[in-house]
């Protein structure tokens, strides 16, 4: 039996379709744990990200706009934006490095690329990363999986906050050109 | 700088989380000023929220804990949560009140201390509660049902580990730490679901270990908890 796209499930979650919310779940939990956890570094804080993001999936099904991004992206948007807030407000002097759950690298980033998982989208997604260079991969790393803000990038790293904001332009516009034709 | 340069720079930030609430009211002003219907805004959008989307892909999908699901959907759906295989807690809960019998409240309440609540209501939790000893400094505490699966590891007002390690639990019995999980303190706060059967042990105890959370202990605990009067 074909498995449903997204379009389709999200459009059986909007008419309050539980086992088409359940099988979103299990197909974008796993993802959005591993992406919550890396943000957070605290299994109970990416589970309240998660947890959040799902609950306004389904409640947000109805006015979801498809011109505005696929169903993964707006999932993955709200784990992203739920997991920032809660790291944010919970803890703004912790170190990152004793909260993270796997095996810290030298550079986060090299963790990110050297994971070796799934092939096809994971594994295009990761050499995407791995083809930056390096001090843009950087403030990418740091803002999308460690959760700062352009500003903190530019403090961590001590550089100009220009500096910053032209490194991520770039390094976006490689990886929106790298993986052009994965949306769903 | 074109028409767009400055919109796609900030479209691309927020993409990421990585904009400042004056930088969001920026963009705000930017799309107000091009106007709702404004198509290449609208494509900008999309193409960097769709990039930083895919980004989640390059990590390692991580298995949801056991019931996870069921509470998700039992929240989504506002409807009681089925069968978990932990002990729930909430502001209401027995467990805070078995905790502030142990004058732990207010350690709590100060450290701002949140628990998801997902407790049948008024059943007055049943849980028993153990208190660590030791001279870590702040409060963690097991909490648990008699003869059910499942336990909490419950702490407030305490210190991060060492740069590079992580705190470790160990559930002993007959002499045999078997390890119960890693954890370091958000903000002074832990709540971590304990790994292993605490029916099983005899003893707990916390030590400071390496990031990596080693199978044996490799020092001596700085925190104790006797389970042999439960």
């Amino acid at each position: 039996m074909r498995e449903p796209g997204d379009p389709e499930l999200l459009v059986a979650v909007a008419a309050g379709d539980e086992r088409a919310f359940r099988r979103l779940f299990r197909r974008y939990g796993p993802h959005a744990q591993a992406l919550a956890l890396r943000v957070t570094g605290a299994p109970f804080l990416a589970e309240e990200a998660v947890q959040e993001a799902f609950v306004a999936a389904w409640e947000g099904a109805r006015t979801y706009d498809p011109s505005r991004g696929s169903v993964r992206s707006w999932l993955m948007g709200m784990v992203h934006n739920r997991a920032v807030d809660l790291v944010r407000r919970e803890a703004s002097q912790r170190r990152r490095a004793d909260l993270v759950v796997v095996e810290p690298a030298e550079d986060p980033a090299d963790r990110v690329v050297a994971a070796l998982g799934a092939r096809g989208e994971g594994e295009r997604v990761r050499d995407a990363l791995g083809a930056l260079p390096p001090e843009q991969r950087r403030v990418i790393e740091l803002m999308y999986f460690e959760g700062l803000s352009q500003s903190k990038v530019a403090e961590r790293l001590s550089l100009p906050l220009g500096t910053v904001k032209s490194r991520t332009l770039l390094g976006m516009r490689r990886l929106r050109e790298a993986l052009a034709g994965m949306e769903r | 700088m074109n028409d767009h340069a400055r919109i796609e720079e900030l479209l691309a930030a927020r993409a990421l989380g990585g904009l400042e609430p004056e930088e969001e009211r920026a963009l705000a002003r930017e799309r107000a000023a091009h106007g709702p219907a404004c198509e290449e805004c609208a494509r900008l959008e999309r193409a960097y929220a769709e990039t930083a989307g895919l980004l989640a892909l390059a990590l390692e999908p991580v298995p949801v804990r056991e019931g996870l699901e069921d509470e998700v959907v039992a929240r989504a759906l506002g409807r009681p949560a089925g069968p978990s295989p932990g002990p729930r807690v909430s502001r209401r809960s027995g467990l805070v009140r078995g905790l502030a019998a142990l004058g732990t409240a207010a350690a709590f309440v100060a450290a701002g201390w949140f628990l998801r609540g997902l407790a049948a209501p008024g059943d007055g939790g049943g849980f028993t509660v153990v208190r660590f000893e030791g001279a870590a400094g702040g409060v963690l505490a097991v909490a648990f049902r008699p003869g059910e699966p499942g336990a909490y590891l419950l702490g407030a007002d305490l210190p991060a580990p060492p740069e590079g390690k992580r705190y470790e639990l160990w559930l002993i019995r007959d002499g045999r730490p078997r390890p119960g999980g890693c954890f370091a303190p958000v903000g002074g706060t832990v709540q971590m679901p304990v790994e292993g059967d605490i029916g099983a042990a005899e003893l707990l105890a916390v030590t400071v270990e390496p990031a990596a959370c080693p199978a044996s202990p490799t020092a001596e605990p700085i925190l104790t908890a006797s389970l042999e009067a439960v």
